[in-house]
């Protein structure tokens, strides 16, 4: 234990350097801002920044980059709570409950304990980091195929609970999204799946794609379309600090979130995004009224966000300590690390340690440095529901289109998420809930991954997910929770919960 | 009223600048290159072989003498980006890297809409890239020999990067080559099939060098030999598979210069002696080792026959393999 300190004492020298809390603050500033604004995403700002980091010394530019991620993050739960527009898949979850807050006058409210939290969170995060690196590396391991995609049935059980309203409508939608995400070539053979020969929908559809169209552009089309629900955001923006109470109230939110987020974002293959959504399970099942979730409830907003900066900062885990990048900004970092000549594995702790560990150090001077920068913003941000809406309409639109169209250089994608716009609003009106169907689009594509590399592995034998023995133990958490949904007694409960909401 | 006038004017005046702006090249059109030149990459920014065009691309600004901007155009199992400098003016302002998948390997599995091999005119070879035979702690073998002894079993699964990626074409060459069957599974990108076989959860991969490299110093993975003609400069106690006992053993993946048909010639040969330039220089040398390469310069009659040689040879597998899609 004494060695970390040690360790994380020589990472502070590093970190504490004019140049490198520069950097980082650069680093934050940057990501907090494209994570406001929706569309521009972290992914396309590190590539555009990667051949600029060529001038930087390695130490310095990881460190900037790693702001910019985490510094999304931050920054794009501010879009979901105030404009319902995640821009992230990890936001998704925020926005539920997130807007919902905001529409009632407590944006100031959300955005402070999304702020709280996930300060919390990273401070935890960087300590786990630094102390249990390798123990969570050996964790991450563990999980093969096979285990994986008992997590992700598991996951979609549980995702259940993530609708309010109608369970089949839920369900329906849960998934819609998984066959959306089977669109595109067969991971196997290369054949095209609901392409209809379609070159754009050859690679599959973007996460962002969807997203921007059903939640961005269909929640346009929604307030413009309603006048009346958009003013209620409008001339409500209540107080903008969280009470002292409320804090001591959603703290045990924030602190299961860490855990969660923690855990599952050391995973291989974006576990992080799970993270929010586990949470937001979790707490709806502890809640002591449940039926205040989906209509703006605080711990809905503190616990998944908490979960999602913790998840940010552990996915480092596995590029730290084993050159292995578990989602696309890792593989960038990879890609940086790469550019200056340092080959990413697990001898970079020993031949490089002041850049590991100024690394980490420097994560936590960064969540300082977000709550700095982010609660006097808050203010701020609130305001921005304050311009009128035909010019922040036009503006967020502008935004959308230009982060799309950066994904790939590809007007076709723009084209695409104004389609998922127009079903989006068709959703809306339906009254089915969009976020069951992120959420089965984004397990969905893992669901299909593991299942056939699974199967691949066990020569085509499904006894396979019951001989791992921590496959086994998810799918009887699944089962178990599977049974207590359609129990007589509970779907009693269930629907009593939903009249009163 | 002042005020708005001075707009008015900066307004023209940018207006002016930007006509002239355009119009200037048309004035000096016999001075290649009069204009920043887009060099697309078929793949998205982070990769391998964005990272070997961008090494290159810098350099040969300084060859050239004028702007080479790199742009990303993934889709379409890379196909899109052969599409995209197909269809483009054949003046030398666009240029593509070609490398082995699109090249030569995609054209047995997809329809295309471009042919690499007649739609695009091969300007020069770059930079070949050996891949590595990696095991990890599932597989008790030391050698390559070994390893194909184990496999006779018919139980081993090695990952890949994806389907008809260069992994998973190096290991079903290395399979038919040595006569062993294998399962192959699937992932999106070396990343995460690195990541399984660390876990011990697959057998065995054939990966690009630097995707492995950092583990295979520290002992994680255990490398049986390199796919290359030669050995490789980091890697100087790893076997060639031919000194490891499979006889004609040899897959890379290459990155060369291509461009659209029919391009003036002494636009080609500018582009060809600058490609020289950028690949004798030490520094290019030293941040194409980092990415697992070794540069290997090909002029474009060369690079053609090579290219004509590596469609043949990877049909075979493709073909062998039954990986068609269409």
């Amino acid at each position: 234990m004494l060695d970390v300190f040690i360790n994380l004492g020589l990472g502070m020298t590093v970190a504490f350097t004019l140049q490198n809390i520069a950097l980082c603050f650069l680093g934050c500033l940057i990501g907090t801002l494209v994570g406001v604004l929706p569309g521009v995403g972290p992914v396309a700002t590190i590539a555009i920044l990667l051949p600029v980091t060529l001038s930087l010394d390695p130490t310095g530019s990881l460190i900037m980059l790693a702001g910019i991620y985490y510094g999304a993050q931050y920054g794009g739960s501010t879009t979901a709570i105030l404009v319902n527009i995640p821009g992230e898949a990890t936001a998704v979850v925020t926005a539920i409950d997130g807007h919902k807050m905001a529409q009632k006058g407590q944006a100031g409210l959300a955005l402070g304990l999304a702020a709280i939290g996930s300060f919390f969170a990273g401070t935890v995060a960087t300590i786990v980091i630094a102390a249990l690196g390798v123990p969570m590396t050996r964790l991450g391991l563990l999980f093969g195929p096979t285990e994986y995609f008992s997590l992700m049935i598991m996951g979609l059980v549980f995702a259940v609970v993530l609708a309010h309203g109608s369970l089949l409508k839920a369900v329906s939608m849960i998934l819609v999204g998984v066959l959306l995400s089977c669109v595109g070539a067969d991971m196997e053979t290369g054949r095209e799946r609901m392409t209809f020969g379609l070159e754009m929908l050859q690679d599959g559809i973007e996460f962002v794609v969807l997203a921007m169209g059903i939640f961005g552009f269909g929640e346009i089309f929604k307030n413009l379309a309603d006048p009346e629900a958009r003013d209620v955001v409008r001339s409500r923006i209540g107080r903008l600090w969280p009470t002292l109470k409320e804090l001591k109230d959603n703290f045990p939110a924030i602190l299961r979130g860490t855990f969660l987020g923690s855990v599952l974002g050391v995973l291989p293959g974006n576990g992080a995004i799970l993270g929010p959504f586990a949470s937001y399970a979790v707490e709806k099942r502890l809640a002591k009224r449940p039926e205040d979730f989906g209509h703006g409830a605080p711990a809905a907003v503190a616990g998944p966000e908490s979960a999602n900066n913790a998840g940010a900062q552990t996915s480092f885990i596995p590029l730290l300590t084993l050159g292995l990048p578990p989602n696309a900004v890792m593989a960038l970092m990879v890609g940086a690390m790469m550019i200056q000549g340092i080959v990413p594995g697990p001898q970079v702790i020993e031949r490089n340690p002041e850049l590991f560990w100024g690394l980490i150090a420097s994560m936590w001077i960064g969540n300082l440095m977000l709550v700095i920068i982010n609660l006097p913003l808050i203010g701020l941000w609130v305001k921005l529901l304050r311009v009128p809406y035909r010019l922040l309409f036009p503006a967020i639109v502008c935004f959308c289109c230009i982060g799309l169209y950066s994904i790939a250089n590809d007007a076709a994608q723009v084209m695409m998420a104004a389609l998922f716009g127009i079903i989006g609003y068709a959703l809306y009106k339906l009254e089915f809930e969009p976020a069951p169907l992120a959420l089965g689009f984004v397990l969905g594509r893992l669901l299909e991954e593991k299942l056939r590399q699974s199967l691949i592995i066990s020569g085509g034998s499904p006894l396979t997910f019951l001989q791992s023995p921590l496959s086994a133990i998810l799918l009887a958490v699944a089962v178990m929770a599977l049974v207590i949904a359609i129990s007589p007694s509970m779907r009693r409960n269930r629907d009593e919960v939903f009249k009163e909401a | 009223m002042p005020m708005k006038f001075t707009r008015r004017v900066a307004l023209a005046l940018c207006g002016v600048a930007m006509t002239m702006s355009v119009a200037a090249p048309v004035v000096a059109q016999d001075a290649y290159p009069s204009k920043p030149i887009t060099l697309v990459v078929s793949y998205a920014a982070g990769g391998g072989t964005d990272a070997i065009a961008r090494v290159f691309a810098a350099r040969l600004e300084k060859a050239l003498g004028g702007r080479v901007i790199v742009e990303n155009r993934p889709g379409a199992a890379a196909n899109l980006g052969t599409e995209v400098a197909a269809a483009a003016d054949p003046d030398g302002y666009t240029l593509l890297i070609g490398n082995q998948g699109p090249m030569v390997v995609n054209p047995h599995i997809f329809k295309l809409k471009a042919d690499p091999g007649t739609d695009l005119d091969p300007i020069a070879m770059i930079a070949d890239a050996s891949l590595v035979v990696v095991v990890g702690p599932s597989l008790k073998v030391n050698t390559l020999g070994e390893l194909v002894e184990a496999a006779k079993s018919g139980e081993l699964v090695y990952g890949s990067a994806g389907n008809a990626s260069a992994s998973h074409l190096g290991a079903l060459l290395l399979g038919q080559t040595a006569g062993i069957k294998v399962r192959h599974v699937p992932y999106k990108g070396a990343g995460p099939a690195v990541n399984d076989l660390v876990g011990g959860h697959i057998d065995f991969m054939v990966t690009t060098i630097p995707s492995a490299i950092g583990l295979i110093e520290s002992g994680t993975l255990k490398a049986l030999a390199v796919t290359g003609e030669k050995r490789f400069a980091s890697l100087p106690d790893v076997p060639t598979a031919i000194e490891a006992g499979v006889p004609g053993y040899t897959a890379s993946a290459w990155y060369g210069l291509v461009g659209p048909k029919g391009m003036p010639a002494e636009v080609k040969s500018k582009l060809e002696a600058a490609t020289t330039e950028t690949l004798s220089d030490a520094d290019v040398l030293d941040k194409l080792k980092n990415d697992g390469a070794v540069p290997s310069s090909m002029g474009p009659q060369a690079f053609a026959d090579f290219m004509a040689k590596e469609r043949t040879r990877w049909g075979d597998v493709v073909k062998a393999a039954d990986i068609k899609v269409e």
